[in-house]
């Protein structure tokens, strides 16, 4: 059995007059990749954000690495990378500039700065735009920063939040293999999507959610159940729920 | 490298990519010449203008000459008032009783026009008196019972380059403190929520207080960089440029080392309370064009300070008016600057409400920095 890595229990969060978050419970482990499913409006970018510590829970408790997002915020920052939809990298940068800022303000140490950077150059095969200023770079190109400078600090934990859903095919593929090479690394990776067929091929267990309550939760497998695929299984069980 | 030198670092290398800051620093630098150019041409202009009197009757014998050498030129006319209309810029009856004079007070130079002629006649009109009184073997000097010595105790010419001064130097620290940063405020708050970057930086591990301090030593080091460029270029300028022609009025201008001194110091406090301000703005705003509709009203609060000193120049306020945020950095220059003098007790009530401006600006960007609100809104 794989380590926990974020335990998500009972967690409740309302925004303005809105309760998003209705009680979410379920774990991630290390070395799968777990998918967070559901409609737009669910609650699946909130949840990320209570487990990266940018929103604060209502009630219910978040844990990373068993670091409380409460408690010990600065830590759960350190062990977390988010990939989100929105590719916001800052334009008068390079590639390579943008990346170390990420670096530099996660903690890694000064002398080691240039080699982890050169490092998800390396892996991401970014070295021929990488001293390029970002305004000139394409999407996926930009998607690939954004995933580097998530990743530079090496953390055990990472979030894709909808990372595909600006991308071009060839993109995001490169996404999908992205995160299945993390998952061999031994990361925690959470998928959030509502594009079944992704996760489908992707996620080894899942949690599906609607209007901010989970309505299933397991093995991808599991889930499916009887039926002939993971969006008919995905459509019974919200119509079930109302 | 702590956050707040990774941050400064990153948003000057940004600042000074951003082409809309680089030029707003170099039009700034550039606009106090070229006005001040702009000025002296003009009254260049005006000095060596000449202008016509239209008259009817006899001139006064020497009359002419003097008013030839003040550049007034004698233009007959049958009617005087009719001319003074649109023909000539004034219009002039001479008769056996007087003179009757004719201007249009509306058209400037009827007024400039008035002004020589009315020199040139009270230069005759003593010049006639006192030979008069010469020829009845009386001393003129019987007419001036008690005559006036005056002793000016600094030259004339710095007078007026310092009394220039005193007002354009306030109005040009405050203006560039607030403007020269604003663009790199804009970018470095709204900016990052517009770009959607906000929450990719307020992910990492650095405290707020911390990435927030890195913005504003940065905002402020351009602010003061704009503001001391355009008081040089200024000073320079006023060096070189003569006003009312070669032979006309010159300003004598320096800054003594006091009034530098004071110049900086105050530059420093008004670069990073207007630096926190801004960015608390940015903060507020959704993009960088609501940042600029926020910021918009702030132009105001930097003219009507200055606007004081140059409509009522012997304000002398009590110690309560230096706890008014930029109106009592404009009364300590304006004194540093004509008096050469610096009272300590305004320089230090000044500084506090400076600091404690900045420090108002700043705790209420941490506030929105750390909110949830701020994330939920973009």
């Amino acid at each position: 059995m794989t380590q926990a890595a974020v335990k998500v229990d009972r967690l409740e969060k309302t925004l303005g007059s809105n309760k998003v978050l209705r009680g979410i419970t379920f774990e991630a482990h290390s070395g799968e990749i777990f998918g967070l499913l559901g409609p737009n409006g669910a609650g699946k970018t909130t949840t990320l954000r209570v487990i990266c510590t940018l929103l604060a829970p209502d009630s219910g408790s978040v844990e990373v690495l068993g670091y409380d997002t409460r408690v010990s915020p600065q830590e759960v920052r350190r062990r977390v990378g988010v990939v989100t939809a929105e590719i916001g990298i800052y334009p008068r940068l390079s590639a390579r500039e943008n990346i170390a800022y990420f670096a530099e303000l996660t903690g890694v140490l000064n002398g080691e700065v240039k080699r982890r950077v050169d490092g998800v150059i390396d892996r991401l095969d970014m070295g021929s735009f990488a001293e390029q200023r970002a305004e000139s770079l394409s999407s996926g190109q930009k998607q690939k920063v954004a995933i580097a400078r998530a990743i530079v600090h090496d953390p055990p934990v990472l979030m894709f939040d909808e990372p595909t859903s600006n991308l071009d095919v060839l993109a995001s593929r490169e996404i999908r293999e992205f995160m299945v090479e993390s998952k061999d690394r031994g990361k925690s990776v959470i998928f959030s999507t509502h594009v079944l067929h992704d996760a489908e091929r992707l996620c080894d267990r899942l949690t599906i959610i609607h209007q901010g309550r989970v309505v299933a939760s397991g093995a991808t497998a599991e889930v499916r159940g009887a039926f002939k695929d993971l969006e008919d299984s995905f459509l019974s069980l919200v119509e079930a729920a109302g | 490298m702590s956050p707040i030198a990774v941050v400064f670092k990153k948003e000057m290398r940004e600042i000074l990519r951003d082409r809309r800051t680089l030029m707003a620093i170099g039009l700034a630098a550039l606009a106090t010449p070229i006005v001040l150019f702009v000025i002296s041409q003009v009254s260049t202009k005006t000095a060596s203008q000449a202008y016509t009197v239209g008259y009817s009757g006899t001139v006064p014998a020497g009359l002419d000459t003097l008013f030839n050498a003040v550049g007034l030129k004698l233009e007959r006319v049958d009617d005087p008032a009719a001319a003074a209309k649109h023909q000539v810029d004034i219009g002039v009856a001479f008769s056996a009783s007087g003179v009757d004079e004719y201007l249009d007070p509306t058209r400037q130079s009827a007024q400039l026009a008035d002004v020589r002629f009315q020199t040139v006649l009270s230069r005759y009109d003593a010049a006639k008196v006192a030979a008069s009184l010469q020829e009845k073997g009386v001393d003129p000097s019987v007419l001036n019972p008690l005559p006036v010595m005056l002793h000016p105790l600094s030259s004339p010419s710095q007078a007026v380059g310092n009394s220039f001064l005193s007002f354009f130097l306030p109005y040009i620290l405050i203006t560039m403190s607030l403007t020269g940063g604003l663009s790199a405020a804009l970018d470095t708050s709204a900016g990052e929520r517009e770009r959607k970057t906000l929450e990719s930086l307020l992910l990492t591990p650095a405290p707020r207080s911390q990435v927030l301090v890195g913005k504003i030593l940065a905002v402020s080091s351009i602010s003061l960089v704009a503001a001391l460029a355009s008081i040089v270029s200024m000073l320079v300028a006023l060096s070189q440029v003569r006003f009312g022609g070669n032979g006309g009025q010159s300003f004598e201008v320096q800054l003594s080392p006091l009034a530098a001194t004071v110049m900086v110091w105050l530059a420093v406090l008004l670069a990073a309370s207007f630096s926190s301000l801004t960015i608390t703005l940015g903060t507020l705003a959704r993009n960088f064009r609501q940042g600029q509709a926020y910021a918009t009203p702030l132009y105001f609060i930097t003219i009507f300070p200055a606007s004081i000193v140059l409509f009522i120049p012997d304000f002398n306020p009590n110690l309560a008016y230096y706890l008014i945020p930029i109106l009592n950095a404009v009364l300590v220059l304006r004194d540093a600057i004509t008096h050469n003098s610096v009272a300590w007790d305004t320089l230090a009530v000044t500084s506090l409400s400076l600091i404690l401006t900045g420090a108002l600006c700043f705790y209420a960007a941490l506030k929105l920095f750390t909110r949830e609100a701020l994330l939920v809104r973009s």
